[in-house]
This record gives structure tokens, C-alpha cells and sequence, in this order.
């Protein structure tokens, strides 16, 4: 499998590991009233969809920047790929 | 007063070479290195005159050279300088910059062909995930060889650059002397 590093070009996908769903940038505001329960959702529930999925990929053997890959889980198709730092979702980067 | 005897990478006193039919992989033992990064939002800086480079590209001038390992950060190389402070001279050139002295934690080999690329890049074919044929003078990278990281400067269509951790120097060079060997049948 082979990931289109922004970058880099077609890296093979050994060189990265993966961490989860793309929505993990978007971290709740700890100082809001329901930060609680919304801090609970964050940390517990993904969405599991048999589809596109946008997830994070660390190339650790490369130049060690964090990507978003738009991937279909059904075929394993790899959609697309961007810098995490562009697109700074929420106010991670 | 004791005593030390330095010793290279590889354990010995001299630095190893070795050659495989058209391919010789020496160990680079007086390569200094020394990682420089960008603040955020700081200039790039101009090191010892260099343009540092862009993406996957790797510049030199005479025995300093520099190649990029990723956004903002660059690894500055030095010839024969390995026993000096390199770092606190690279400080003195780029004072805004975060700079990390680096010749301890890795070790360098020198794979020079005497018949032109071809013997490099079935080398590379061998063992490494990165297509030869965009991989030419003046490329850059970092990627995996057998389960290791390592980085790559093809210096010239006839000479590659492989350095990797220090600590893993004897797995490296039995990776690169197996792979040469069998290209020679």
C-alpha cells in the first residue's frame, strides 16, 4: 500500500504508523460547562464507518509529519492525503 | 592519566572498508553532523553560506553540506570534523535556530561505484522502498532499511550516503555488505 505523502510523493506504507480518526484533532474546550461529557465522547466513541474514513498517519520513518489520510475501509483505497499542519482542525496542530 | 584508545562506530581503530565487485562501502568516521530547526515563524538562515535546501534535496560546498529531514529542520554535515564541537559552530552561524549536536548517535557509510549509477541503484533495489530512478544527485531521504531508519544522500550518480544510528552500526554495515556481495554474482 502506498501513501501520497504531500511532500514527499508515493511512500510505502510500512514507514508510517497509524493513530486513529482524524476527529481526534478536534479536541473539546476543557474550560466549557458540559467538558465532561464531552471530554467522554472524545476520549470513548469513534464512528466506525465501512467507507471513507479521514484518519491520522505518523510518518516515522520519513520526515515525521503527522497526515491525514481519507481512506475507504471497505477497499482500502487510499483517497488522499494532507499535511495535519495545514489543516489544523480546532486548535490542534 | 588513563589512557583511551577512540575507536570507531564499528569497534575498530580504523574505519572499515571493504569492496564488492564495482561497489565500495566505507565507514565515514570523520563526518560530524549536527540537526538544526527553525522557531516558529523564524527565518531560515544561511549557514556557512549555504542555501539550505528544499524537500528530499540535499545541498554541499566543499566539506560542509546540508540535506533536509523535514519541515523547518535541516541536518548540517561536516567532512573530517567529527572530533570538534561542530554544533557550537553551527550555533555561532544560526543563533536564532535550535541547534543539537548529532555526530554521537550516528554513523556514516560511503557506498562509491566505480561503474557509474547502475550498481548503486540495483544496490538500492535490493533494500530500500524508494524507486532508484527519482532518487538522483543531489535526493535526500529518510526511510527504512531491514526494520531500520536510516538517511539517504545520493551525493553523486555514483555515490550514496547511508547514515544510520550508532548504535545499530554492525547490523547496518551486514546489511549493506550482504546486499553488495550478492549483487557481485
Amino acid at each position: 500500500m502506498l501513501i501520497p505523502h504531500p511532500l514527499l510523493g508515493l511512500r510505502d506504507s510500512q514507514e508510517f504508523t497509524y493513530l486513529g480518526d482524524a476527529s481526534l484533532m478536534n479536541r473539546p474546550d476543557p474550560s466549557a460547562p458540559d467538558a465532561e461529557a464531552a471530554f467522554c465522547d472524545y476520549v470513548f466513541l469513534r464512528n466506525n464507518p465501512a467507507g471513507v474514513h479521514r484518519e491520522l498517519w505518523f510518518h516515522e520513518q520519513g520526515d515525521r509529519s503527522w497526515l491525514i489520510v481519507t481512506r475507504n475501509t471497505v477497499t482500502h483505497e487510499i483517497l488522499g492525503a494532507e499535511l495535519a499542519t495545514d489543516v489544523k482542525l480546532g486548535g490542534a496542530q | 592519566m588513563t589512557d583511551l584508545t577512540p575507536i570507531t562506530a564499528l569497534g575498530a581503530a580504523a574505519p572499515r572498508v571493504e569492496t564488492f565487485g564495482a561497489l565500495q562501502i566505507e565507514e565515514n568516521a570523520g563526518l560530524a553532523l549536527a540537526s538544526l530547526a527553525l522557531r516558529k515563524g523564524g527565518n531560515t538562515p544561511a549557514p556557512f553560506g549555504l542555501t539550505l535546501p528544499d524537500v528530499a534535496s540535499a545541498v554541499s560546498n566543499g566539506e560542509i553540506g546540508a540535506f533536509w529531514t523535514g519541515r523547518g529542520q535541516w541536518m548540517v554535515e561536516a567532512a573530517g570534523k567529527s572530533e570538534t564541537d561542530f554544533a557550537a559552530l553551527l550555533k555561532a552561524e544560526a543563533p536564532e535556530c535550535i541547534v543539537t549536536e548529532q555526530t554521537d548517535g550516528f554513523v556514516a557509510f560511503e557506498v562509491v561505484s566505480t561503474q557509474g549509477g547502475a550498481p548503486i541503484e540495483a544496490l538500492m533495489s535490493k533494500l530500500l522502498n524508494i524507486d532508484p530512478k527519482t532518487f538522483g544527485a543531489g535526493q535526500a531521504v529518510r526511510t527504512g532499511l531491514e526494520h531500520m531508519t536510516v538517511f539517504l544522500i545520493r551525493r553523486s550518480d555514483e555515490k550514496l550516503a547511508v547514515i544510520g544510528m550508532r548504535t545499530l552500526a554492525g547490523s547496518l554495515w551486514h546489511a549493506l555488505a550482504v546486499a553488495a556481495r550478492r549483487l557481485e554474482d
